[in-house]
């Protein structure tokens, strides 16, 4: 089906430059999703991550750069567009449809797709991986606890089939019980051959499970590699990945 | 016992008026319920779409005899349609663009629609008869006719049909997820451009329904029954909770039935007084509604509600001063007719002073700025008539009384921001007309105040037009000097405070309220003594002489302008009331021109002529 090499990355961005108003928040950004992997990239506040995302997603347009997917330019196409090519999205903030139930939340992840009967069966497997959202699926999910948000955000990206699942900062604000089953989530998911984009300021959590990660400084890629090299370099460790952030 | 069974009849005959009515208004509401959800916009061309609904419906039958079915789908099709384009050229470019700047596009849109409505079928009532056999149902001592059965039928059909949609088709659930959240809708893959107008294809179409019904309930129709509908729909809307679709239903009901009972009780001149005095309740006391859940958003999700950051273009001191001593030089040609013209716009120039430092300088778009006018000239006409007073006390007199009850009035609307700012200021302007018309023992009500004593200074009246203009010029003058004054000052700076980030104005110490009620009571003097001056130069004004339309040309006036900018707002003065006024031809394309300028403003100029980016 892919006439791409197999090196070629799922997701690439080349030298992007985005602004809100005259303040420029990306220079020249580039990074790259390999099929298959989790990629981390780390930052702290305000330094772009989640204007990453948005830049992915097609939520702002950069003023120069390209992005690909999957071999595509998409730079500039709408967002219903993007995410019908395969991206879903776990944004900042889980945003669910609060006055929505939990079912309705994760039929809504699939809109894209009108295959009825093949999305009752992934409704289905959906809910064998996130077993605490079946007993809730009727509930409110503004009236859900932040984990149990969590989940449902992640199911809800799931019900796409996307190729790639973007996430931003997805264990902000958990309990470390909960730290833990998301991680353990986010490499479940890879596992069955989904590609993983995930922001994060928790670079220690982050790193765990990433196969590659970037660091992000004020629009900045300031260091990238894979986790075992960071982690090791006591350098890196103190200037980037120490002091974490208490959030 | 006796009185209990005399009264019966008629109580059921005003609770089935109030259901019938407020089934009316519940389809109004619906719509701008649903439009509020997915594009957070108070749309106030909706009356419109009404009116045009009843026309379509009228023409219709008397063109082309269509039965009612028929005329239904046409108006239902004919409707939805207008709503379509309303949103596809109206309003998609300004997506982005912060959110009162689509409310002020409707209301521009709304100025076009009733214009054109009148143009093609002249401003004259029309019969719409109804088209159904006109049976009466007895129950007890009311009676029920067809229509009512025929409006009730419409009112649950569309909510039925409405549920269905929401609750059970794909599109339902985008539009329902839009309203939730329009990105992460977005990220879901829902095209929230198509959710746009199919929920403006909707509500369009049950205004149309809604407007031919009514014309038909009152076998009447004319093109200035738009306003009235909006302002209905919207406090049926705000009962019911800023966007909820079902509080709306309820609102609607509500809403016609204190009408119902009101008027069985006090009598129908006071039918408006209560859907206002309603709307200001809810918005003081329970600004997300009565049927409103606590809702996962904020109660006032409506800030930063700024047209466009601007700031004033600086003028050369020698540019200023050579055109006002050229203006004070006017008189001196021959020209009366563009003396009276000029006259005219600088009475106005003194309510747009007033507006654009409310709404510019402090950013609290008032809607109902004219209503300053109407107390104005009230005052000073009855301290003329009633007690004597000479015209060089009465005005300033005016002026004083105007901005103690004006900021006394304002003052439930000062602790509210954005959106909720406009409607309370738009029922709260209502109101002062209301009361005018009702209380007659002060005002003479509808008649109006005659004979009201042209100006005159120290004995001598101003009888010739140079001597009108030269007073006002020197008011205009002054008051913008003293206002460029105040700005430039500590007073100035505290305002611009207050609209930029009230939050951290107030963290600052800054009582913010008091500061808003400060600048409201400065423009209220201006604007009360230029509407005192009116009343003296046209000896007669009644509760329509400062109407709504006013304060929607002030405020296009100042957008024009720049908003906040003082020699702006004496330009955008100038400009639309006199270019009219010297091109007679278009007098009739008046209010469409004031309309396209209001569009093509905020599309394209939104910082207006004298304002920079
Ligand atoms: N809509 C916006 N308008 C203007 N500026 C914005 C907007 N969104 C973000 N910014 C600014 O852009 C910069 C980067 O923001 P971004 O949200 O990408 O940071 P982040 O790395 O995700 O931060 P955090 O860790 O706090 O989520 C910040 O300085 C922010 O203030
Ligand atoms: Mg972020």
């Amino acid at each position: 089906m892919d006439h791409q090499a197999p090196e070629a990355p799922l997701l690439q961005l080349d030298r992007l430059n985005s602004y809100y108003g005259p303040v420029q928040v990306h220079f020249d950004l580039s990074l790259s999703v390999p099929a298959g992997q989790i990629v981390c990239l780390l930052g702290g506040n305000a330094s772009g991550k989640s204007t990453t995302m948005k830049a992915i997603l097609g939520l702002t347009r950069p003023h120069s750069g390209t992005v690909r997917f999957a071999g595509q330019p998409i730079t500039g196409l709408p967002t219903p567009e993007i995410v019908r090519r395969g991206i879903s999205s776990v944004p900042e903030a889980r945003r669910l449809f609060p006055a929505m139930t939990v079912q309705e939340n994760l039929l809504m992840g699939a809109y894209i797709r009108s295959d009825a009967r093949a999305i009752g069966q992934d409704l289905d497997r959906v809910l064998e991986r996130f077993p605490r959202l079946r007993e809730r699926l009727r509930q409110r999910a503004g009236t859900l606890s932040g984990g149990e948000q969590q989940m449902v955000a992640m199911a809800r990206a799931l019900m796409g089939r996307p190729r790639l699942i973007c996430m931003d900062e997805p264990t902000m604000g958990l309990s470390p019980l909960f730290v833990e089953r998301v991680l353990d989530l986010i490499q479940e998911i890879n596992r069955d051959g989904v590609s993983v984009f995930m922001v994060e300021q928790n670079a220690s959590l982050a790193l765990r499970i990433a196969h590659f990660a970037y660091v992000l400084q004020s629009g900045l890629i300031v260091l990238s590699g894979p986790p075992g090299r960071m982690l090791s370099d006591a350098r890196i460790r103190d200037a980037y990945l120490g002091g974490e952030p208490g959030l | 016992m006796m009185i209990n069974q005399l009264a019966f009849g008629p109580w059921l005959d005003y609770t089935v008026n109030g259901l019938i009515i407020g089934n009316i208004y519940a389809l109004l509401a619906v719509g701008l319920a649903l439009i509020f959800g997915v594009a957070n916009l108070i749309n106030f061309a909706h009356g419109s779409v009404y009116t045009v609904g009843a026309y379509l419906g009228w023409a219709s039958i008397t063109y082309l005899h269509t039965p009612l079915p028929v005329t239904l789908v046409i108006v239902i099709t004919g409707s939805a349609l207008l709503g379509v384009a309303i949103e596809r050229v109206g309003l998609r470019a300004l997506h982005g663009s912060s959110r009162i700047a689509p409310l002020l596009a409707t209301i521009g849109i709304s100025l076009v629609l009733d214009q054109l409505v009148q143009l093609f079928c002249s401003p004259d009532p029309r019969a719409l008869a109804s088209q159904l056999p006109d049976l009466r149902i007895q129950i007890g001592r009311g009676t029920i006719g067809t229509l009512d059965l025929l409006i009730a039928g419409v009112g649950l059909v569309s909510a039925t049909g409405l549920y269905g949609f929401l609750r059970y088709t794909k599109l339902g659930w985008a539009v329902r997820a839009t309203a939730q959240d329009q990105d992460a809708a977005r990220q879901m893959g829902v095209d929230t451009d198509r959710v746009n107008v199919t929920v403006f294809a909707i509500a369009s179409a049950l205004g149309g329904v809604s407007g031919l019904l009514v014309g038909m309930y009152y076998n009447s129709i004319d093109p200035n029954m738009s306003f009235d509908a909006t302002l209905k729909g919207v406090v049926a809307m705000m009962i019911g909770g800023l966007g909820n679709v079902p509080g709306a239903l309820g609102g609607g009901l509500l809403l016609g039935l204190t009408e119902s009972y009101g008027i069985a009780l006090f009598g129908s001149s006071y039918r408006n007084l209560f859907a206002f005095a309603l709307l200001i309740l809810i918005l003081v006391a329970a600004p997300n509604g009565l049927f409103g859940r606590r809702r996962d958003l904020p109660p006032e999700p409506m800030t930063g509600t700024f047209i466009a950051r601007s700031r004033p273009l600086r003028l050369p001191r020698a540019l200023v001063a050579g055109v006002v001593l050229a203006a004070a030089l006017l008189p001196l040609l021959p020209a009366p007719y563009l003396l009276q013209t000029l006259t005219t716009a600088l009475l106005s120039a003194l309510l747009a002073l007033s507006l654009t430092l409310v709404a510019g300088t402090v950013g609290q778009i008032s809607l109902g700025h004219a209503a300053l006018l109407a107390i104005g000239g009230y005052a000073s006409g009855l301290l003329a008539l009633d007690c004597g007073l000479p015209f060089v006390w009465s005005v300033p007199l005016a002026g004083v009384i105007t901005a103690l009850l004006g900021t006394l009035l304002v003052f439930p609307a000062l602790r509210m921001q954005g959106h909720y700012v406009s409607i309370a200021t738009l029922g709260i302007g209502e109101i002062v007309t209301l009361v005018i018309l009702n209380w007659t023992g002060l005002t003479q009500g509808a008649m109006g105040l005659t004979g009201i004593p042209a100006p005159a200074i120290g004995g001598i009246e101003l009888t010739s037009v140079r001597s009108v203009y030269w007073l006002v010029l020197v008011l205009v003058v002054a008051i913008a000097l003293l206002q460029t004054r105040l700005l430039s000052g500590h007073l100035g700076r505290t305002w611009r405070a207050i609209r930029e980030d009230e939050v951290a104005a107030r963290s600052y110490g800054v009582a913010a309220n008091r500061y808003k009620a400060l600048a409201f009571g400065f423009g209220a003097f201006g604007a009360g003594v230029g509407g005192a001056i009116t009343a003296h130069l046209y000896s007669y004004i009644d509760y329509r002489t400062f109407d709504t339309t006013l304060s929607i040309l002030a405020l296009t006036m100042v957008i024009l302008g720049g908003l906040g900018n003082v020699a702006g707002a004496v330009l955008g003065s100038v400009l639309l009331v006199s270019l009219p006024e010297l091109f007679r031809a278009a007098a009739e394309y008046r209010m469409l021109a004031y309309g396209l300028v209001l569009l093509v403003l905020i599309r394209y100029r939104p910082q207006g002529l004298l304002g920079t980016v």
